[in-house]
């Protein structure tokens, strides 16, 4: 709390005011340093009761006109998937581009991009927790759904590569009746199952667990007596009492800590698909670590793209600030030069490993037919993110929001180049080919993305989007707080708080 | 005066720092069935109402340690005894081979076994009779507020009606059985 007493930011009305900057206060930090105050987190002078209203808003009205639109637009995409798999499942694997020798095409390089924006999730949910980084609260509700729903489109694409999805039920071992037959527990494609699956259910019960108090606030602002009913089933009968708070505390603290090794796993056996195969280019040691930091890369930039979003339409630049977005965007730009340096590191060990077929793959890569997605690549990932050491750049909006969709684009790329160009060009020349999109193959990514969307839009108009009871919990209770009345109780249901 | 059902007394705080110093009063006046309903966690509210540390930590261990063994057992079962495939000459007990399927099965046991175990064990530990869900607190909002059950073996209206106005709450009032304020 003293860290509150000090705050002199009870000004902060709007977040233009902001300026990213600690207020300084010479010789008044411990031992006669200077102490650093940072800037509030939300802005607008709101009081706990405002937090209510403002994040319940969404979920209490009906649409606009501008949810409609999206969402519209989200379902017509969620169309195009859906008769993309149906072709797909219907006239089997062949209308889509994967053929010899690329056989591993479309369906690994898509189920690969979106497994990675997922672990941006994961990351602010729990490794900023765990790291103590209080600016997490007012985007970590957004991002864990946005990890739930980007694993949900990146499992349809490997269950379609199986060529008989109908069969997916096979890959998860139990006793059956086909003799005794189990799956190749030693195969990196069953660790897949593991790791993907678990991954998926940690991350919905940790997205849950987040949500239990938030769904009591909803409950109490509910004026519909099977809306309360609803909602407080959903939450379990939450009160706020210490006793669950107590255990909630200690579960939530596990869960953080059990999620951040699962995330750095879960890519890692992602990149063992890759690694434990023989395949020049593919077959090395740097993969797991390459593959885990590109893919906090890729979701830091979804995240971003979706909070633009939510700061533009949703009204939440009070909760989610300019502040919240510089510091996404240094985490883009550090991660950014991390997945440059293993792109030149790759380089390096192709040449020191002293192997003709390793030399050849990575010159091939950079230099090679497909050398303009290579170009899209590194330019997108390794050099576009450079633009935020420059203050005035990370904390403008549109800057933020095209280099986070440059990111995005560039990390589709890099998992078609890393797919395509070790395969395309192997050990046997004669075996050599190329590999082209088909229609089908353009259709169900763009496809994805309508679930994605139509997914996320649903969460906006019925879940509070915002972590409500988080973000109460790093405000300034001087300037939060409200007035005691006679009755004790504050303005629940009325949403008429005083000084609103 | 006093109404003969009541169940309990509701105080209400306006900031952590007022509920924390309020929780130690009370817990140092020999009050046991209380409970404070707060919108987010307080820092330092265990210590304040004399609670323990959550035993939820204990959980996590043995159910981590359930999903190892169930993992590690399976794999070596399926791989060494009910299926065995020669896969190139490699040993059937290939065990660093299991290894990400006994992680990803450890996370999963316990992740969601700690979850679950601490929704039903909030429900649960609880005073004899809890503050009732149906009253408006605030306690979801902006409210931090003291309950103190009827149950408590030092409960005594009047008393513990002056007691709680001593603290500087708000809006203290009884609640009766039916989840009805009595003010």
């Amino acid at each position: 709390m003293t860290r509150h007493e000090m705050s002199p930011w009870a000004t902060v009305q709007d977040d233009s005011q902001l300026t990213g900057r600690p207020l300084v206060v010479p010789g008044a930090g411990p031992y006669g340093g200077d102490l650093e105050i940072p800037e509030p987190l939300v802005t607008g002078g709101k009081k706990w009761a405002d937090v209510d209203r403002d994040i319940c808003m969404h979920a209490e009205r009906f649409p606009t006109r501008r949810w409609w639109l999206a969402f519209g637009v989200a379902l017509a995409l969620l169309g195009v998937l859906v008769v993309s798999l149906a072709v797909l499942i219907y006239s089997g694997m062949g209308v889509v581009g994967v053929n010899h020798p690329v056989g591993w095409g479309t369906f690994i390089i898509n189920f690969v991009f979106w497994i990675g924006i997922g672990h941006a999730g994961t990351l602010i949910s729990a490794v900023l927790y765990l790291f103590r980084q209080p600016w997490r609260t007012g985007i970590n509700r957004a991002a864990e759904a946005m990890t739930i729903f980007a694993v949900a489109c990146a499992g349809i694409f490997p269950i379609i590569h199986l060529g008989r999805a109908w069969f997916a039920y096979w890959l998860v071992p139990y006793p059956n009746a086909r003799g005794p037959l189990w799956v190749n527990f030693t195969s990196p494609l069953a660790w897949d199952i593991f790791a993907i699956s678990t991954y998926a259910l940690v991350s919905i019960a940790f997205w849950y667990l987040g949500l239990l108090p938030d769904l009591a606030t909803v409950r109490d602002r509910a004026t519909h007596p099977w809306r309360r009913r609803l909602y407080n089933a959903l939450s379990f009968g939450w009160t706020g009492s210490q006793r669950m708070w107590r255990h909630y505390e200690a579960a939530y603290m596990i869960l953080a800590g059990l999620a951040t090794p699962l995330v750095f796993s879960v890519h890692t056996i992602v990149s063992f698909d890759f690694a434990t195969s023989v395949m020049p280019g593919w077959h090395t040691t740097i993969f797991p670590p390459y593959f885990v930091i590109g893919a906090i890369f890729s979701g830091f930039a979804m995240v971003i793209t979706l909070m633009t979003f939510m700061r533009g339409y949703f009204g939440m630049k009070n909760y989610i600030t300019t502040n919240h977005m510089e510091a996404m965007a240094k985490i883009l730009m550090f991660t950014g030069m991390m997945v440059g340096f293993a792109y030149t590191t790759e380089f390096f060990m192709a040449w020191y490993s002293g192997s003709e077929w390793e030399g050849f793959v990575f010159k091939n890569r950079a230099f090679g037919p497909y050398g303009w997605a290579y170009a899209i690549m590194f330019t997108c990932n390794a050099i576009v993110p450079q633009l935020f050491w420059w203050k005035k750049l990370r904390r403008h909006t549109w800057v933020l929001f095209t280099v986070s969709i440059l990111v995005n684009v560039g990390m589709w790329f890099e998992r078609y180049v890393i797919v395509v160009t070790s395969l395309h060009r192997d050990y046997l020349p004669s075996s050599w080919g190329m590999y082209s999109l088909t229609f089908w193959d353009y259709s169900i990514l763009i496809g994805s993305f309508g679930l994605f969307f139509t997914l996320f839009l649903l969460f906006v108009r019925v879940l509070p989007v915002v972590a409500i009871s988080e973000v109460k919990g790093v405000m300034d209770p001087r300037v939060a707080r409200s007035a005691p009345t006679d009755s004790g109780a504050a303005a629940v249901t009325a949403g008429a708080a005083p000084g609103a | 005066m006093m109404p003969t059902s009541t169940r309990g007394l509701l105080g209400h705080f306006c900031t952590p720092d007022e509920a924390l110093a309020a929780a130690a009063r009370v817990r140092d006046a020999g009050y046991r069935h209380f409970d404070f309903l707060t919108p987010f966690p307080v820092h330092g509210m265990e210590e304040a109402m004399g609670q323990k540390r959550s035993w939820i930590p204990w959980v996590t261990g043995v159910l981590a340690i359930c999903g190892i063994l169930f993992a590690l057992g399976l794999q070596y079962w399926a791989m060494v005894f009910d299926w065995p495939l020669n896969h190139g000459g490699k040993p059937f007990n290939a065990w660093p081979a299991f290894i990400p399927i006994t992680f990803e099965a450890m996370v999963f046991w316990a992740a969601l076994g700690s979850a679950v175990v601490a929704v039903i064990a909030g429900k649960r530990d609880t005073i004899p009779q809890p503050p009732p869900l149906l009253v408006e607190t605030g306690a979801t909002v902006d409210r931090f507020v003291l309950w103190i059950s009827a149950t408590d073996p030092r409960w005594e209206p009047a008393e513990v009606e002056a007691f709680v106005r001593s603290l500087g709450a708000n809006g203290v009032r009884f609640v009766d059985v039916s989840g009805g304020n009595d003010a």
